[in-house]
């Protein structure tokens, strides 16, 4: 017996659920086959939630997924390009053409698809992104210079999130593209996601219990993202993200983090997200998406 | 005497990669640990500690490598610090990490002259920290006069800036820590 989890057409954010929904419950007992045929599209939070799906299905020592690719000839090249296959190659059985990746990425590819496993990766990332973020963010997006110093710092932070409490390795992925339907704007997107632990699991002996019954992954990332506390009893921890959120709060930027079933939003006025969701289909990790978007003319 | 430290030769003799921005807690206990042996063996009454060179310094680097210093139980006689050369997001991000641990540390930015306080201190003790780099020192009863305040309340003022090592005092006047 196999289960075929579908690719939605427009893989991001908002269509992941119905990706995660896919995968039963976790982790699945069948083989699987993610069957991306029909995807037309997927965002650095899509590419990187396919690859950390693949990496927990491995680390929970389940038989390799096979891995339908795209059959528009562009979406292939894309996630090519993207670098998307080269690590799929890994954790999947691919089916169909893949093609060859070019020496150099797409333009807007700031950072192709990275693996995220030790401090040396952080440090890797980080030299990776100066000079395109220096391009995008103030050449494109209209932030000031110094912008890209504070984004590449919530970068580092990000990432560090996975090397720090995950307790396994990750990804992130950063582009830039037009973001039509919600902001009709160019925006950056960072995308950071891992397989790991989770915020509750995390947070579990050293905060659930003042939560009582009320503690789940949706009250974990409040208590991460909002109050800022960590696993960690040093008291300098847990300051990373609430920084993230100062630095977004002044570009209108989105942070949104999944984590288990649930998805805590800082909502920009741009948007109509959910502050928080629950009783999402389980996903394994953490998976952090956000997005800076092109200052408008008047705020430049 | 005043000793400086070049954080960004630290970092490079620290990590083997050839980066110049300071990230991840690793690093930055690291960095660290340099910093904390090259004062061990120093005589210097002030330590510069030089950010010029370094490119970046995330919230984890500004955490393990300043706040860290300042809360370590303190040698015999320890130097006082100074920080230098900040940038202004590195000098946001120390900022940031010094209030959350209600710590302070004099500082100067890249290209200034004038020293600031950087982190956390109450507004009687900001005025009087001010006050006493535009007089160049002053006895309570000067600072008390500058600012139209009672003695006392100066008094209070410098003893906070002090328990923070952010002056220096001869028991008389107090001065602020030597930036240039």
């Amino acid at each position: 017996m196999s289960r075929v989890v579908e690719v939605p057409a427009q893989l991001d954010d908002r269509s992941f659920d119905q990706f995660a929904a896919g995968f039963g419950s976790w982790p699945p007992e069948e083989k699987l086959l993610i069957d991306a045929r029909a995807a037309q599209w997927a965002s650095p939070y899509g590419l990187i939630g396919m690859l950390t799906a693949g990496q927990a299905l491995a680390e929970a020592k389940r038989d390799k997924p096979l891995f339908t690719v795209p059959q528009n000839d562009e979406v292939k090249r894309y996630w090519a390009r993207a670098g998307f296959f080269h690590h799929a190659a890994e954790l999947f059985e691919l089916h169909g053409k893949v093609p060859r990746p070019p020496a150099t990425g797409p333009s807007d590819v700031l950072l192709d698809v990275t693996p995220v496993r030790a401090t040396e990766d952080v440090h890797e990332v980080v030299g990776k992104i100066s000079e395109g973020a220096t391009r995008i963010l103030h050449g494109e997006l209209g932030l000031e210079l110094k912008a890209t110093l504070r984004f590449t710092m919530a970068l580092s932070e990000a990432c560090q999130n996975i090397v720090e409490h995950a307790g396994t390795s990750g990804w992130v992925a950063v582009q830039a593209y037009t973001f039509r339907r919600r902001l009709g704007r160019r925006v950056v997107v960072i995308a950071v996601s891992d397989g790991g632990v989770g915020f509750r699991r995390s947070l579990e002996s050293t905060h659930a219990k003042r939560f009582g019954e009320r503690w789940g992954d949706g009250t974990a990332l409040e208590a991460a993202l909002i109050q800022g506390v960590s696993r960690f009893r040093d008291p300098g921890r847990g300051q990373g993200l609430a920084f993230i959120k100062r630095f977004l709060d002044q570009w209108k930027g989105k942070i949104s983090i999944r984590s288990g079933t649930a998805r805590l939003t800082i909502i920009p006025p741009w948007d109509e997200d959910v502050p928080l969701s629950e009783h999402l289909p389980y996903f394994p990790g953490a998976q952090v998406q956000i997005i800076i978007p092109a200052q408008e003319a008047e705020s430049r | 005497m005043i000793e400086t430290i070049r954080i960004g030769r630290l970092l490079r003799e620290t990590v083997t990669l050839p980066y110049s921005c300071l990230v991840t807690r690793p690093t930055g206990a690291a960095v660290r640990g340099r910093i904390e042996a090259a004062l061990a063996h120093s005589t210097c009454h002030t330590a510069w500690l030089d950010f010029s060179d370094v490119e970046l310094l995330d919230l984890s680097c500004a955490d393990e490598v300043v706040a860290k210093l300042l809360l370590a139980e303190p040698v015999t006689s320890p130097p006082f610090l100074v920080l230098r050369g900040l940038r202004e997001e590195q000098h946001e991000a120390i900022e940031h990490v010094l209030t959350h641990h209600r710590l302070a540390v004099t500082a100067t930015l890249y290209g200034a002259e004038a020293p600031c306080l950087l982190g956390w201190a109450s507004a009687d003790a900001r005025a009087a920290f001010d006050t006493l780099i535009e007089q160049d020192g002053a006895s309570p009863a000067e600072l008390a006069a500058a600012l139209g305040w009672s003695e006392g309340r100066a008094r209070e003022a410098l003893q906070a800036l002090v328990a923070h090592r952010l002056l220096r005092s001869d028991g008389v006047r107090y001065r602020p820590l030597r930036t240039a």
